[in-house]
């Protein structure tokens, strides 16, 4: 693993530091997967395959009720102290963000089923076509955090932070282009909204990424970078 | 990878020290975080112990704020308790031992070939490991340190004195009934409370304690932790602990050696959430083998 | 684990149960050894005791004959003067002779008188003396006397003296065995407690002979010792231990007090004889020079012990004291003395009982002299118990054989009350808390 969890005097204590280490990485690849099937299931226009996307997620919330029972005894056993205490913190917290990202997740699932399940037309691509850009750029923004995470690399986790100041950028022309959009045509406003709340949702994933790679940041140096802006990030790190 | 080792490295530490004496004393060794304090009541520089040829403290330097508790952590053997063991020169009863550097209480230099060492320990007042209450009655245990430095006139201000001492020890009303009883015949708790009762009776400014709490069970320790905490607005204090918690508990400051070496000093939150060098952090994660 | 080593078969329990047996049995073997020394031991002690007190128990017991005197003053010579001298100068042996001859009228024969004045002991003149010289109103009364028998006839009554063998193997004759059986059958014979051996000094004549003196100088130089030698050993064990610093000369200091302590006592005696005597003039026999041998010959025990008790005082003691401010002689003499003063009351005791019982230094410096009177200050010529008996036991009457053994009954009883005070101040002081 890293130099975070290894290395204790108490080799179970490193196991178990190992163990969560991987439930979080774990976690992020469930989390990572079901945004990308929900995705394909907008486009496949698969409502049932949206179902089991929607199914799936409770693994994901059992993976983090898992997981916080994992770490509250592993503070009662070892009273964490140092880079132990905020790799716990951040894999604590890291653990409930990636939950709400499936939580996003599921929405998006739910919005095939509305658009797909239903007797009314089919909306025109172009109102999907944004969600699957910002998918794009959000699930790898997920995956940078989590490698960020992985292999404690601040860079990397900056790298996150800036992207997510990308994505608002993104999500404010997206949704510009959807208003033009529904200016030419009135009767796209349904789907319109269903691709706003869409677009809502990967924003917010987008958030929860930035949020892990603050934590990870916070993991490093030790200070919770969460609230402050880019310039000051960038100065603690480099 | 690349970054993280650079963060947490000896060679490169995360925060400069900004003591420019330090600097001049140090080369290699520097202490990191901030050795100084703005009301100091001991300061201490370029100490160094030595017993017979081998050096166990290795210019130190740290100041011990007014009110404040100071908590010295460190794996055995890394001189926290010796260090201790010189600001009230308990050190000068080993034979081979030797101390250069100042140190200084109040601007006095403890170590002043004209300084008395009687009512030094008179001011800078010691509670040990065991509790070791003497094999007397309670009551004597307590008035003995008045008595022999004169502090009384009558055997009513004694009582006063005795009463006062370990009203502030929190042990009164556990014994008020037996104070003429031995003072071995507490439990071990009880003897540690009557140890720094009996530190108090004289009326120290500071108090060292070498690991109070090691022969106690937790409830004692406790005990014991509180009353540090409320001792702590009228006296300074300085404690050798081994556990961390305790550390983290009691102290506002907490200093980590580590053989002979000063490594790190700073606000306990933050030695303890996010210490600045390797072997700090390697310590209180408990990563040494 | 257990790397090419060979493993028996079985499991642990079955391997363990194996042995358990052999290892038992090892056990009950050592446990009968230490009961069988601590059983043998005893056996010798009780041995020991037996043949003392069973040899020496006679000699409490004392054979008197009843004599009836006249102090009649012709007889005396007195011729109306009744002054002290002249009570003094009167021949009171002739007195007996005189009485003894009326009560066997018929022995006429010189060599026969002689025998019979030989059966009352020759410190029966002196009792007659004493008695007059008290009370010069017994002139010219008769009075019945029970005066001391002789060593001979003391043994023929305690039944030591084989009757059937021939006369000239006896030390005492038929014709006087007659007599001691004639005086039983009148009842003019008897044993009575032997008060002289407890209040005279030393004599030739065993009946005579008492342990007073010895005793009174045994307890002069042992007086002398303890007064000496153990303030002075706990002021050298305080010193060395507490404020001496470590270095070569201590060290040097220390290994010659160990040598001390093992040296033999002869030597001091030497040495006693070459600085008290010789160099300082003191006279030789006296408790004093006894006593200061002595103290050089248990000071080394008295420090080592001491030493020891100062060492088994816990250092937090100390450090307690010291970290409240406490100087460091406060510090030894309110904690580290008190708690140190048992154990070096202990080696005091011992010290004390190798000094009761040492008789070689005391060779050496006269305190072998056969002195009659009884030393009432140190500076008196005396002997010592274990003196006493040394000099007894080498006495060919057969009543000395008998003293020698009482002597180490007394000798034995002061030790043991000795060490009975010294456990009893021991108890007061150890105020273990």
């Amino acid at each position: 693993m890293n130099e975070m969890t290894e290395g204790h005097t108490v080799k179970r204590y490193d196991d178990e530091m190992i163990f969560l280490h991987r439930l979080v990485l774990e976690i992020g690849d469930l989390a990572q997967d079901q945004l990308r099937q929900a995705i394909q299931t907008l486009n496949d226009k698969n409502p049932s395959a949206a179902r089991d996307v929607i199914s799936r997620d409770q693994e994901l919330n059992d993976l983090d009720i898992q997981a916080d029972e994992e770490f509250i005894n592993l503070i009662v056993k070892r009273q964490p102290m140092a880079k132990d205490l905020r790799e716990i913190i951040t894999i604590s917290k890291a653990v409930s963000d990636l939950e709400r990202v499936g939580d996003e997740v599921r929405k998006i699932a739910q919005l095939t089923i509305h658009i797909y399940d239903t007797d009314s037309r089919p909306p025109n691509r172009q109102v999907l076509r944004d969600i699957n850009t910002m998918a794009a750029f959000v699930g790898n923004m997920l995956k940078i955090s989590l490698i960020a995470f992985d292999e404690l690399d601040a860079l990397k986790a900056l790298d996150v932070i800036r992207l997510d100041s990308e994505l608002e950028e993104e999500y404010k022309s997206a949704l510009r282009r959807l208003t033009t959009f529904v200016m030419e045509d009135s009767r796209a406003i349904g789907h319109m909204v269903d691709a706003v709340l869409g677009l809502r949702a990967l924003e917010r994933i987008g958030g929860h990424a930035k949020n892990i790679a603050g934590y990870v940041i916070f993991l490093i140096t030790g200070s919770d970078v969460r609230h402050e802006s880019l310039e000051s990030i960038e100065k603690q790190i480099i | 990878m690349q970054f993280n080792t650079q963060v947490v490295s000896p060679v490169t530490p995360l925060m400069v020290c900004t003591d420019i004496e330090l600097i001049a004393a140090h080369d290699n060794r520097k202490t990191v975080g901030k050795i100084s304090v703005t009301n100091p009541r001991m300061r201490c520089r370029n100490v160094n112990v030595f017993y017979g040829d081998k050096q166990a403290i290795n210019r130190v330097n740290l100041d011990i704020g007014r009110h404040e508790v100071i908590a010295m952590i460190g794996p055995s053997g890394c001189g926290k308790s010796t260090f201790l063991r010189c600001l009230n020169r308990m050190n000068d009863t080993i034979d081979s031992c030797r101390v250069t550097g100042e140190i200084l209480l109040d601007d006095q230099d403890i170590y002043d070939k004209k300084l008395d060492v009687v009512p030094l320990r008179a001011q800078v007042g010691m509670v040990f490991q065991k509790p070791n209450p003497f094999p007397k009655s309670i009551y004597e245990n307590v008035a003995y340190g008045p008595r022999i430095h004169g502090l009384v006139s009558s055997k009513s201000d004694l009582d006063v004195v005795v009463e006062s001492s370990l009203c502030r020890a929190g042990l009164w009303d556990e014994v008020k009934d037996r104070l003429d009883q031995p003072g071995t015949g507490l439990s071990g708790g009880q003897q540690q409370r009557l140890c720094i009762a009996r530190t108090i009776a004289v009326g120290p400014e500071v108090i060292l304690m070498d690991e109070p709490c090691s022969a106690l069970d937790p409830i004692a320790t406790a005990k014991i932790e509180g009353l540090i905490d409320e001792l702590r607005e009228e006296y300074t204090i300085a404690i050798v602990t081994h556990s961390m918690q305790q550390a983290a508990r009691v102290s506002q400051r907490t200093a980590y050696f580590h053989l002979g070496d000063l490594i790190e000093v700073g606000e306990t939150n933050q030695i303890f959430t996010n210490p600045q060098h390797k072997l700090t952090e390697d310590y209180i994660t408990g990563r040494f083998g | 684990m257990n790397n090419g080593a060979k493993i028996k078969p079985g499991s642990t329990m079955e391997r363990v149960n194996a042995n358990l047996a052999k290892r038992y049995a090892k056990e009950r073997r050592f446990r009968r050894m230490g009961l069988a020394a601590i059983v043998i031991s005893l056996m010798f002690l009780g041995l020991l005791f037996g043949s003392i007190i069973s040899k020496g128990y006679g000699a409490f017991w004392q054979t008197y004959i009843q004599l009836e005197i006249h102090f009649e003053p012709e007889d005396m010579d007195l011729h109306g003067n009744r002054s002290l001298e002249v009570l003094s100068a009167v021949d009171y042996g002739g007195l007996v002779k005189r009485t003894l001859r009326e009560m066997f009228p018929k022995v006429k024969k010189r060599k026969e008188k002689r025998k019979l004045y030989g059966v009352v002991s020759n410190g029966a003149a002196f009792q007659l003396r004493e008695m007059v010289m008290n009370h010069p109103d017994l002139i010219g009364r008769t009075v019945q006397v029970w005066v001391p028998a002789d060593d001979d006839v003391d043994m023929l009554i305690k039944g030591h003296i084989d009757r059937h063998k021939p006369e000239s193997e006896r030390r005492v004759k038929d014709q006087q065995i007659a007599w001691v059986d004639e005086l039983q059958r009148v009842g003019k014979i008897e044993k009575r407690f032997n008060t002289t051996f407890f209040t005279a000094g030393d004599s030739r004549e065993p009946e005579l002979a008492g342990i007073h003196g010895a005793l009174m100088g045994s307890i002069f130089t042992l007086l002398i010792t303890l007064g000496l030698s153990f303030p002075m050993g706990v002021a050298a064990a305080i010193y060395l231990e507490e404020f001496a610093p470590t270095n070569r000369f201590t060290d040097f200091i220390e290994i010659n007090i160990n040598n001390l302590a093992a040296v033999p006592s002869i030597v001091f005696g030497l040495l006693g004889l070459a600085v008290f005597i010789n160099f300082f003039g003191l006279p030789r026999s006296i408790p004093l020079v006894g006593g200061l041998v002595l103290t050089l010959m248990t000071l080394p025990t008295i420090i080592i012990a001491s030493r020891a008790a100062l060492k088994s005082v816990p250092p937090s003691i100390r450090e307690a004291a010291l970290g409240i401010g406490a100087s460091r002689m406060q510090t030894v003499f309110h904690h580290v003395l008190p708690q140190a003063l048992p154990g070096m009351l202990t080696g005091a005791i011992i010290g004390m009982a190798q000094a009761l019982g040492e008789t070689a230094p005391l060779l050496m410096i006269g305190m072998v002299a056969f002195i009659v009177d009884i030393p009432a200050n140190m500076m008196d010529p005396a002997t010592a118990l274990p003196v006493q008996i040394y000099l007894w036991a080498d006495s060919p009457e057969r009543a000395f054989m008998e003293r020698t053994s009482a002597a180490i009954m007394v000798l034995l009883a002061f030790l043991i009350s000795m060490n009975m005070l010294a456990v009893l101040l021991r108890k007061k002081f150890e105020k273990r808390w």
